[in-house]
């Protein structure tokens, strides 16, 4: 007897991890390329980072052997930040001291949806979480903006 | 059944994972999704999605609560199966089914795909007959994980189990009228196509 599996995407994923860490903000949009374009993109981090992720200026992965690895991050202002990274075919999430950052895609016909989460690791953030919220709105669209821009926007 | 992840692995995830760090709830979320999936696809069939995502975000909002990383897995699957049975109840697509007859366990026509059939019992008759007759738990475990009386465990499961087994010899019946419902809709297409065919037309009359 063969019973149902639930389908579950990344998508999806991204949501609860957004749900369990208060004080992150999530933007979600549909590209128009295909999901393989995109993600064979993304998966080029030292050049699609710095183009696409706002206060990155060079991304230096150290050797990638399987889906994780750390990475250092020079920002625009000057900072300097390593990162712990899980990287897999529509999925990467980023974390630091002080940052977290993740993004989702998945296929959808031709085209491909995307999603995107970032967050200050600060302990109580999540209380002032909902102050930040407005700012998170205009945050959110700017970045999602750069994917529409690279990928384009169905 | 669902398999279980290692307890011990459990608990050291659930540590750090309370606390917020990213790549805990990613491992966590590795290690828990495949059996809330496995829970609630029986149970929500097409709003099973949801049902994953909503009873992972309880899940992982509430890991302060777990006092005792050993009943992790037994709270993961309560959870699991009560969101899935209140999301489906919600989208309220069930085909509810009374009727009587029973197939024999071991029936080789349980073998096949059963999700027409479980689409016609209710969600709370799916969840019943997933965690008795699919994972074989007591009437005790049963009771505990949907918050519901012995009494109330016995009585849904035998209705859910005569539900199942007559949808399930229902199924030639229905497969027998979808057939007659497409060759008419057939019918009718090579009747639009072919204006010969068509009593309207201006061929159709000899």
């Amino acid at each position: 007897m063969t019973w149902p599996i639930a389908d579950f995407d990344e998508i999806r994923r991204l949501r609860v991890l957004h749900a369990a860490m208060p004080g992150t903000l999530i933007a979600e949009t549909r590209l128009r390329m295909p999901f393989a374009q995109v993600w064979e993109a993304l998966d080029d981090i030292g050049t699609a980072f710095p183009e696409l992720l706002p206060d990155v200026r060079r991304i230096d992965a150290d050797t990638r052997t399987g889906e994780r690895f750390t990475a250092h991050i020079l920002g625009r202002s000057g900072l300097r930040g390593r990162f712990e990274i899980v990287m897999r075919p529509g999925w990467c999430v980023m974390q630091s001291r002080l940052l977290t950052f993740a993004m989702a895609a998945v296929p959808d016909g031709e085209h491909t949806r995307f999603g995107y989460l970032t967050g200050i690791r600060i302990r109580g953030s999540h209380r002032f979480g909902g102050l930040l919220r407005p700012l998170h709105g205009v945050l959110g669209r700017r970045t999602i903006r750069r994917f529409e821009r690279r990928f384009g926007a169905a | 059944m669902v398999d279980s992840p290692d307890p011990a692995s459990l608990s050291g995830l659930i540590q750090r994972a309370r606390h917020g760090d990213p790549l805990a709830l990613h491992d966590l979320l590795d290690a828990v999704t495949p059996m809330v999936r496995g829970w609630c696809g029986p149970i929500a069939l097409e709003d099973a999605p949801d049902a994953v995502q909503e009873t992972l975000i309880v899940v992982l909002k509430h890991l302060a609560d777990v006092r005792e990383p050993a009943a992790f897995a037994g709270w993961l699957r309560t959870v699991a199966v009560r969101e899935a049975v209140r999301i489906a109840n919600r989208a309220a697509r069930a085909i509810p089914s009374e009727l009587p007859d029973l197939p024999a366990p071991g029936d080789p026509s349980l073998a096949a795909d059963v999700d027409d059939v479980l689409r016609r019992l209710s969600p709370e008759h799916r969840a019943i007959l997933m965690l008795r007759d699919r994972d074989g738990f007591t009437e005790d475990e049963a009771s505990a994980t949907l918050g519901i009386p012995i009494g109330t465990v016995r009585s849904r499961l035998f209705r859910a189990r005569r539900a199942f087994g007559s949808a399930w010899l229902g199924r030639p019946a229905r497969r027998e009228a979808q057939a007659s419902r497409e060759a008419q809709a057939s019918r009718e297409a090579q009747a639009g196509r072919d204006p010969q065919a068509s009593p309207d037309s201006p061929g159709g009359h000899r």
